[in-house]
């Protein structure tokens, strides 16, 4: 056919059926770019929301490397004209961006001390061998830890520990696959409700505080974060505990052996040594700096501080570092936060601030209502099938437009984007468990709408009963 | 020649490693064994990496391992390795990682050549894409899939021949249908169904369909060499030539109890993606093991 061969013609349907999405952006960002923009719009805010929305698709649908969604992002705020290129480079690096970065390269130092067999130690000792208490341990401690170091690091350490207890209680899948279902999914969602606690729990809570500082909107530090969220992180952990036992009930209501198994295989690698020791004491230094020196520093540099300290005291490699690092993450998150900023120069996130308001207006009258509902639901929604932190970094200028107080708006805004309970794609802790085989993508929302419901009304109770105390 | 077998899991993988490993034995065929686990959202491979890198401290393996541990198992009981591969038994610290997302264990056959075992991930059609594109394999052997699409993308991007083994139950009594015509690839479809046969001891059909009662000079030349060349290699046979809609002939011919092997569509791929074709047909709707021999 037109002289084409049967192979070229193949490879060809073969690209068009895999880039589908991306010709698919290609040709909404045409149309979007030709049709004339509202009166209340600026030609440069109009520009900008269709590279929000070229970069939305392609993170969705993951079509092109990540890196290359974010080169992308760059390119166009230049080519459209929404700033200069010095202007475009110098958004693109922030505290926000250099706290991802340092984080994700604590996580590979904190994982690859071996500290994981301490921990099961420490929970089993705490918990018995019951397994209701053995759940109870694994959400609050991956709760608890993921609040100071992140989730991903959290879940890396603790799936072992899980697939541990499930293989030394059957070798057959079939007789454990709701215990194994039910350990889990208490290490994911241990980990998101855990994220909420405090600043350094997620990216994304870097990046919203970032905003209102730059915005001019008003500061928060480490401690008055933990004052507003972790009440809410404490009260999160009996719920989601109650719905994954409802949820995933095993036979196994004692794991006598497994337990007694994990002990040994734990005691096998003796006492802790003076890298393990050094590890957490680095990272102790760490959290201090967090809580007393981020004022002056900033979380990123701080994060960056620890990871310079892992390095030079030869507790891991750099090649470690380099060969584990998502560096397309940090890339791309670079080039969200550039475009959330971008949005709030042109005033394109006023526009779709205004835009949400009168839409929802024509549903509830009450603005606090309306302001809650687009920062909490279309947050927690858009999380579940996009990063958390790109929901953040795209959503948090449109959020912090919409009026009322902006550090109300940031926490209700950071913690919805925890809610990454119903999809593998959520967040890199169910993408973690689910990389274990042993849950499926309908398991993810057996427990996960309950628990996202639960997390909504206490987010709302807490946000209008607890907060105001404290203002 | 190269086989390609892709496997998912234990519990539904066994019969098409057990056809896919007695046809790669009757072609003396080199087989790589593939499973392909899901993809990893590009937000959380580092995680995914460092978990898994924890999981060997743990002397726990990752995703995939077991599948492949159990199709060494499966090769080693029937004496598909040589007994050097054999007795060094499956060792994890055998897996080599060749790629980001490709590890392989290389093993030497007993019967056939050589044998892979290969675990990658992403999504199926790529990775099978990918590896076939790579190694140039000769028949790509699989299960049959509740996808939709999937028939349709193994046809249309499979550089390859297709083998889909659908219902196959390794103690039934299976004959084999061979669908004859005057396209190019019907000859080597009719020599690897001699092939098979010849190994399973086969009673073969070779059918062919005409919409009209009035069949074509070249149907029946086909027709004949089909005939000819299957009493040559010794195989028992019979010669149909039905006329009416080549589906339904298939069909009812096939029930659930042959080996069916037909040439590939000679369409062009845009007329293929979309108005499909034969083989894409009788791969959908025939409930038994089916071959696609591509040129």
């Amino acid at each position: 056919m037109l002289g084409f061969s049967h192979s070229f013609l193949s490879n060809f349907l073969f690209w068009v059926t895999r880039k589908r999405w991306l010709i698919f952006t290609f040709v909404i960002s045409l149309l979007l770019f030709y049709i004339p923009s509202p009166t209340t719009l600026t030609p440069e805010g109009h520009r900008t929301l269709i590279i929000v929305v070229i970069a939305l698709i392609l993170i969705i649908g993951e079509v092109i490397p990540l890196p290359a969604v974010a080169i992308l992002i760059l390119i166009l705020e230049v080519i459209f004209g929404i700033d200069t290129p010095n202007g475009v480079a110098a958004s693109f690096m922030s505290d926000a961006v250099f706290f991802i970065m340092g984080s994700l390269m604590l996580a590979v130092a904190i994982v690859s001390q071996g500290l994981d067999k301490r921990l099961a130690l420490g929970i089993i000792r705490m918990t018995g061998n019951r397994t209701w208490r053995i759940v109870f341990g694994f959400v609050a401690v991956s709760a608890i830890l993921s609040s100071f170091i992140g989730e991903h690091t959290v879940a890396a350490m603790m799936l072992p520990v899980a697939l541990t207890l499930v293989r030394n209680t059957s070798e057959d899948k079939a007789i454990v696959h709701t215990l194994a279902k039910l350990l889990l999914f208490s290490i994911a969602y241990g980990c998101a409700i855990g994220s909420i606690g405090t600043p350094s729990g997620g990216g994304r809570n870097v990046i919203m505080i970032g905003y209102i500082s730059e915005f001019g909107l008003g500061n928060i530090s480490y401690l008055d974060w933990i004052k507003y969220a972790y009440p809410m992180l404490l009260i999160e952990i009996p719920i989601a505990v109650l719905i994954l036992w409802v949820t995933f009930r095993p036979e196994q209501t004692i794991l006598d052996s497994a337990v007694r198994k994990l002990k040994v295989n734990v005691a096998k690698s003796g006492k802790m040594n003076g890298n393990q020791i050094m590890a957490i004491f680095v990272f102790v230094g760490v959290f201090f700096g967090w809580v007393f020196l981020s004022p002056y520093l900033g979380l990123g540099i701080i994060a960056l501080i620890g990871v310079f300290l892992y390095l030079s005291f030869g507790l891991i490699e750099w090649k470690d570092i380099n060969r584990n690092t998502n560096w397309g993450v940090i890339i791309l998150f670079g080039a969200a936060i550039s475009l959330g900023m971008q949005m709030k120069e042109t005033g394109a996130a006023e526009w779709v601030a205004s835009q949400a308001l009168t839409g929802m207006g024509n549903i509830v009258e009450d603005i606090g209502i309306q302001r809650w509902f687009i920062s909490v639901f279309l947050t927690g929604i858009l999380t579940n099938f996009l990063s958390n932190a790109a929901t953040v970094a795209v959503l948090g200028p449109i959020i912090l437009d919409m009026g009322g107080n902006p550090v109300i708006l940031c926490l209700t805004t950071s913690i919805a984007s925890a809610f990454a309970y119903l999809t593998i794609v959520a967040s890199p802790t169910c993408m973690i468990i689910h990389s274990s085989g042993l849950v499926k993508s309908n398991d993810y929302l057996k427990a996960g709408w309950k628990l996202f419901i639960m997390s909504m009304a206490v987010l709302f109770l807490v946000s209008y009963l607890y907060w105001p105390l404290l203002s | 020649m190269k086989f390609l077998i892709a496997i998912g899991s234990k519990e539904y993988s066994e019969p098409t490693l057990r056809l896919g490993m007695r046809v790669a034995k009757a072609f003396n065929a080199a087989v790589t064994i593939v499973y392909v686990g899901e993809k990893i959202s590009a937000f959380s491979t580092s995680g995914v990496h460092l978990a898994q890198e924890n999981l060997k401290n743990w002397e726990l393996d990752r995703q995939g391992v077991d599948v492949l541990a159990w199709a060494f198992k499966y090769l080693e009981d029937n004496g598909y390795l040589s007994t050097g591969s054999a007795g060094e038994g499956f060792n994890i610290g055998r897996l080599v990682q060749t790629d980001e997302d490709r590890c392989e264990v290389f093993l030497e056959g007993n019967h056939t050549q050589e044998v892979r075992l290969i675990l990658r991930n992403g999504d199926i059609i790529e990775q099978l894409r990918d590896e076939v594109n790579k190694r140039a394999f000769d028949i790509t052997i699989i299960g049959a899939s509740n996808k939709r699409s999937m028939a349709h993308d193994l046809i249309q991007y499979i550089d390859s021949s297709i083998f889909v083994v659908k219902n196959y139950q390794p103690d039934g009594q299976y004959k084999m249908l061979l669908a004859v015509n005057d396209a190019p690839n019907t000859r080597k479809a009719v020599k690897y169904g001699a092939r098979v046969a010849q190994a399973f001891d086969l009673y073969t059909t070779a059918v062919t369909v005409s919409s009209t009662t009035d069949f074509r000079e070249n149907y029946k030349k086909a027709s004949a060499w089909a005939d000819k060349f299957l009493r040559r290699s010794g195989i028992e046979n019979e010669i149909r030539l039905e006329h009416g809609r080549f589906m339904e002939i298939m069909s009812t011919i096939a029930g659930d109890n042959h080996i069916i092997v037909m040439g590939s569509s000679t369409k062009s791929p845009l007329a293929k993606f979309f108005t499909g074709s034969k083989p894409l047909k009788v791969m959908k709707h025939c409930k038994c093991p089916v071959l696609i021999v591509k040129e």
